[in-house]
């Protein structure tokens, strides 16, 4: 099926919705609501709404179209490129869709699926799953919502859901709308292959429920959206070819595709996401282990022969280039206690980090192919850090952690002196087969031009995040010309400009060395069906 | 090949006995302790609430593992022993100090033991050295348990042992061929250094500021190594020094403590003014 009816929602009065007037109340006010963690400058905003439900979404929405002022649509805003920064018009922030509402077992799909509505953050959503209670569920909840919690409770396995965007204060529709990834993705794939059902409000106020595996496009590469007075308008899908890397760059396209994945990853610019439904996972016990390798190159090596041996499954491989451990051996001279590890041997010239099943009970673990690897690429498992203990994978997370926010305070420092300086972080991935290929490339840039620059993330996406920390305006601008020569390189390997922080309105220039000013057109064309009065996200991802 | 064979077993034999005249023992007791920064306890039971806590290896008894580690890496030639009193899931607890590096382990697990208070804690432990350890050379201890609390059982067991004790130690050096051992103590005043004759006890109040971790392989490894479990049937003990039964204390009743409001506050927004009234109260009371 191609056809989808969209429904209206209980109308509320507009009067009544909790509303901020003026750009001088919200500056001095809910200044926070004008920036997200992008930093981006804003242009201003003369409304800041707090809808708690669909009606008033609705209300909003129809109101500002009446009054041709255009909405952007606010979630947590942990996001980077700028998404939910206004350019003027109405700020809309979901904050107050913070509910759960329902956990039920697909037998049909053999899951748990929780659903709840958009601004619940992803840390709720997985202390809730995995502490096994859901706020609320026991008292609101349906009958059968109760006998599905009773069941869950019961059920020795623990669950969690994948998706682990590194801001976990991230809010559901936030995620779902930038299709957000995170090392896991690594194993579990991106939030798309978690999502099961969404609710969207379109600019005309009124709401498609799209369940996954209902409505995919015709053979033309079709969509029809009926709606309540049954006016059709039909949707013509791009016809670009999606990067075989995890992307976050452009919207979703392929041959007969589910329409819920147009909507996801589109970063809001063609409808609010109310409500999501997600999946959950069988969680197992870790261990993290940070290996220590003699070399990038090596670290490179071990790399593609874990992903090759089938038989060790890592939760997600990151990262640590050599440059990068020095920068945390500086850290840890200045301050232990920050990185809160012992002192990083000398011999570490570089490091993968990876999580694997570990039952510490057991006595025969068998970790000899892990062993091989490690040895082939000139280390032992002696030449490592692991831990398993809740407290020690917090610990090893945080290891993680530090490396960017060290990075960002060396950057705040000197911009103390130039302010015009920022980080210049790449947000690249390439197909597998072209890690080394691309590896090698950045290595030789970046010493050529003799920037300070570390290496780290999320290498088994071949996600690899070059920052370059420039120390004068000259190496800032040397090094966004080498940061636009990266992209177009990960492009010609197949790859991709944005892996996982998107496209919002600070990655736009990238955007054309990926797409063709015709494939360009047809997203255009999807938003303009979709919002015919531009009224959704202005400035994001498309220049219309 | 027989002469061979004799003649190897002959240096086994002697390197054996010779290790036994100069392998110092270090005796490491250990106890499992949930994790808790913030102590609950059930009011009506009076029992701390465990439950969704992780359990831990208490931080003081990871300064005394580390303590022996460095002792043995410094002076060579020591075989570490980890001992724990506890129910059987306190062998997590031995496994973190056999991965730390410690050689063998021993978990005394029994219904009998429970309900032990510190002096029947103290009691079974020192009869489980007394029967399975033999000689040794020095026992160390934490200085605490962060659930109990009491920093009893280090003392006792000292006592019931008859060997001298250090407590508090922040770092300590063997010294008289190895015959003695000096540790620098905190006391309230500031640092002490004392000197014990081995064997004897110390207790441990300070480790690394940054907790160690171990390796992958020592991770591995560690599950290899002796973790041995003992019941009362393996001491040499009478059934009624154990447990509930061996208890000389009962604990009547567990509360927090009333928090007392009892300072008084100068507002010190006037500095000069401040002064003047706190010179006043101190007169007044007789301090100055
Ligand atoms: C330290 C740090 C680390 C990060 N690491 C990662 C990472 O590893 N992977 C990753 O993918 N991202 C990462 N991010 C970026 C960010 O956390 C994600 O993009 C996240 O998905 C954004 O969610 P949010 O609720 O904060 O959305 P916002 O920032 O509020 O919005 C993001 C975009 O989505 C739109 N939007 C928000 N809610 C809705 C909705 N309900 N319906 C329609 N559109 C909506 C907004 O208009 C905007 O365009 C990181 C951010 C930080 C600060
Ligand atoms: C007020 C109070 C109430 C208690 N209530 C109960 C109760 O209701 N039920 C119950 O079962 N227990 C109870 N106990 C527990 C028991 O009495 C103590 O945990 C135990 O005797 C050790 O005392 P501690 O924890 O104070 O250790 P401390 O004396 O503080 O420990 C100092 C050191 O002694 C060593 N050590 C201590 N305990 C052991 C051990 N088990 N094995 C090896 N080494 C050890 C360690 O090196 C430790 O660092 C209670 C204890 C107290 C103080």
């Amino acid at each position: 099926m191609h056809e989808i009816i969209s429904e209206i929602v209980d109308s509320v009065d507009f009067k009544g919705i909790r509303c901020i007037k003026g750009y001088n109340e919200i500056a001095r006010d809910y200044s926070s609501y004008l920036c997200d963690e992008s930093k981006l400058a804003h242009q201003g905003a003369q409304y800041l709404f707090f809808p708690a439900n669909e009606g008033e979404l609705s209300a909003i929405f129809q109101e500002m179209a009446k009054r041709d002022v255009k909405i952007t649509i606010s979630g947590a805003r942990t996001g980077l490129v700028g998404g939910a920064v206004p350019y003027g018009g109405a700020i809309v922030s979901l904050e107050k869709f913070d509910k759960i509402l329902g956990l039920r077992y697909d037998n049909r799909l053999k899951e748990w699926l929780v659903k709840a509505e958009c601004g619940v953050t992803i840390r709720d959503l997985n202390n809730w799953a995995m502490k096994k209670v859901f706020p609320g569920l026991s008292e609101g909840g349906s009958a059968e919502t109760k006998a599905f919690l009773e069941r869950y409770k019961e059920s020795k396995t623990t669950y969690f859901y994948p998706p682990d965007p590194t801001e976990m204060g991230a809010a559901l529709g936030g995620t779902v709308s930038t299709n957000a990834s995170g090392a896991r993705t690594y194993r579990y794939g991106p939030t798309r292959n978690w999502v099961r059902c969404i609710r969207v409000m379109l600019a005309s106020g009124e709401v498609l429920e799209i369940p996954r595996g209902k409505c995919f496009a015709t053979p033309a590469g079709e969509f029809t959206i009926i709606d309540s007075k049954g006016n059709e308008t039909g949707v013509k899908i791009p016809r670009h070819t999606m990067p075989s890397t995890k992307n976050a760059a452009g919207i979703f396209s392929a041959p007969n595709m589910d329409l819920i994945d147009l909507f996801i990853g589109s970063e809001g610019i063609f409808g609010a996401i109310t409500e999501v439904e997600i999946a959950l996972q069988k969680w197992h016990n870790p261990v993290s282990i940070v290996q220590f390798l003699p070399s990038d190159d090596k670290a490179i090596d071990s790399v593609v022969a874990l992903r090759k041996e089938k038989s060790i499954r890592p939760e997600f491989i990151e990262f640590y280039s050599s440059h990068a451990l020095d920068l945390l051996r500086n850290k840890q001279d200045e301050d232990p206690k920050v990185v809160g590890m012992p002192p990083i041997p000398d011999y570490a010239k570089s490091a993968v980090f990876f999580d694997l099943r570990f039952d510490p009970e057991s006595k025969d673990n068998d970790y000899s192919k892990l062993e091989e690897i490690v040895c082939t690429c000139g280390s032992t498992l002696a030449k490592s850090w692991a831990g398993y203990e809740q407290r020690d994978l917090e610990r090893f997370k945080n290891f993680r952690h530090v490396l960017p926010e060290t990075v960002n305070s060396i950057i705040a420092e000197r911009k103390k002196k130039i302010p015009e300086l920022y980080k210049l972080g790449t947000d690249l991935a390439v197909p597998d087969q072209a890690l080394e290929k691309i590896w090698a490339f950045y290595k030789s840039k970046l010493e050529k031009a003799g920037l300070e620059w570390v290496a780290f993330g999320h290498i088994g996406n071949n996600h690899i995040h070059i920052n370059i920390i420039p120390r004068s305006l000259e190496e800032m601008k040397e090094g966004l010309s080498i940061y636009r020569e990266f992209a177009k390189k990960a492009v010609s390997l197949g790859g991709t400009i944005s892996a996982e922080h998107g496209i919002g309105k600070i990655k736009k220039e990238f955007f054309s060395i990926m797409f063709s000013d015709k494939e360009l057109k047809e997203m255009k064309a999807v938003k303009i069906a979709l919002d015919p009065g531009l009224i959704l996200n202005p400035g994001n991802m498309l220049n219309i | 090949m027989i002469a061979d064979r004799y003649n190897k077993i002959s240096v086994n034999l002697r390197r054996s006995v010779a290790e036994k005249l100069v392998k110092m023992k270090i005796l490491i007791c250990v106890k499992q302790v949930p994790e808790i920064t913030d102590v609950k306890i059930n009011p009506e039971t009076g029992t701390l609430i465990r439950e969704g806590v992780d359990s831990i290896l208490n931080p003081f008894c990871e300064y005394a593992v580390e303590m022996g580690l460095e002792l043995e890496r410094h002076y060579g030639d020591i075989e570490t022993v980890a001992i724990s009193m506890g129910p059987p899931q306190a062998s997590s607890a031995l496994i973190r100090c056999l991965e730390m590096g410690v050689d063998r382990a021993t978990l005394l697990a029994d219904m009998r033991f429970a309900g032990s208070d510190t002096w029947a804690t103290a009691f079974t432990l020192a009869q489980a050295i007394r029967a399975m350890e033999g000689d040794f050379d020095l026992i160390l201890v934490g200085k605490q348990a962060i659930d109990g609390d009491t920093a009893q059982v280090g003392p006792e067991l000292s006592e019931i042992l008859g060997i001298p004790q250090i407590m508090y130690a922040v770092s300590v050096e063997l010294t008289g061929n190895k015959k003695k051992i000096r540790a620098k103590r905190e006391i309230e005043t500031g640092n002490e250094i004392m000197e014990i004759k081995l064997p004897g006890l110390v207790s441990l109040s300070k480790g690394p500021m940054i907790r160690s971790v171990s390796s992958f392989k020592e991770i591995l490894d560690a599950r290899k190594k002796e973790l041995r479990v003992a019941t009362a049937s393996d001491l040499n003990i009478d059934e009624n020094e154990l447990g509930l039964g061996g208890s000389l204390t009962q604990v009547v009743k567990i509360f927090p403590p009333q928090v007392k409001k009892t300072g008084k506050l100068v507002d010190g927004s006037e500095p000069q003014g401040a002064a003047k009234k706190l010179i006043g109260f101190l007169r007044e009371r007789k301090f100055v």
